[in-house]
């Protein structure tokens, strides 16, 4: 048996989260797949799988990004993952951004909540990741910004 | 049975009382988790917190889940298969710390299974029209499987 290829699946917390996990355990037969949030609270649904956690940090807090930025890229270091998804916000963001200097595909699921427009941290990163994907089709552009089904 | 519920987060008495006005208008029987509310329903049934098995279960068993408008009982609402009626906090009321429940009415009617409502009116229309409100199986949920089957494909490098 091959080892699985592994995730890591990143996003804050609420619902980014739901979204994320309704995408993640759908994928967990096929891959090895390894979380981070915020908030300890959400680590108990499934007591099997590995959630690191990081920082609660948004675009508002910026002080805050550069630590998270840090925690973040031990992660990485730590898991060697071959890509990374994230459903948002602040902290998928960042990883992505720093993850296009590493060996690792990086995949933006836009939350299904942006129905009129890509999210912000979406718009951020909607060049940096390798693929960016929206969850409503009139918001895909056919090229960059892809619409492949959604988590409801 | 109707199960009326508000989240852990908040209170919201506004819908509380909508749904024990209604119950008291109407034969069927109402059920509600009203969280740390001050209004104390005088014709449904009512807990202010339940365990989640017992949630899912009133889930599971209504006809109707009349709800805030929060992506969690959405979720929940389709995996049980049952229709839900969502209404909004509204922020100038001070029931959120901001108004994207009504923005989220927005994206959440177009979902399969979800209906909307802003007012006492519309959530009263909704819920004369509720035997005719359908949630499809979440087994079969196309759109999801679809989206991770790609994605796993593209992980993997057979698809670009």
């Amino acid at each position: 048996m091959t080892k699985k290829k592994k995730i890591l699946a990143i996003s804050s917390p609420g619902g980014h989260w739901i979204q994320l996990n309704k995408i993640c355990n759908d994928m967990e037969q096929r891959f090895d797949v390894v979380y981070a949030t915020a908030g300890t609270q959400y680590g108990s649904q499934k007591s099997h799988r590995k959630i690191h956690n990081i920082m609660d940090a948004s675009a508002d807090s910026k002080l805050k990004l550069i630590p998270l930025a840090v925690q973040l890229l031990i992660i990485m270091a730590k898991e060697r993952p071959t890509a990374i998804i994230s459903t948002g916000a602040a902290p998928g963001a960042i990883a992505v951004l720093i993850a296009k200097f590493l060996p690792i595909k990086t995949i933006w699921v836009d939350s299904i909540a942006n129905v009129a427009k890509l999210s912000r941290s979406g718009d951020m990163v909607k060049n940096h990741a390798n693929l960016v994907i929206t969850q409503w089709e009139p918001l895909s552009d056919g090229t960059k910004i892809r619409y492949q089904g959604s988590v409801l | 049975m109707i199960f009326v519920a508000v989240g852990t987060q908040f209170s919201f008495d506004r819908l509380i009382q909508y749904m024990d006005e209604w119950a008291r208008d109407n034969e069927e029987t109402v059920v509600a988790q009203i969280g740390e509310g001050s209004y104390e329903p005088k014709h449904m049934q009512w807990e202010r917190f339940l365990n989640g098995d017992q949630y899912n279960k009133n889930i599971k068993e209504s006809s109707v889940f009349v709800s805030h408008a929060g992506m969690g009982n959405i979720i929940s609402a389709r995996e049980n298969q049952t229709p839900i009626i969502v209404i909004n906090r509204q922020y100038e009321l001070g029931e959120h710390r901001n108004n994207h429940q009504a923005e989220g009415l927005l994206w959440m009617g177009k979902l399969p299974g979800v209906y909307t409502a802003d007012t006492q009116e519309t959530l009263y229309s909704q819920l004369e029209s509720r035997d005719a409100m359908e949630s499809p199986e979440e087994s079969d949920n196309q759109n999801r499987q679809k989206l991770v089957s790609f994605l796993g494909d593209y992980i993997d490098g057979s698809i670009t």
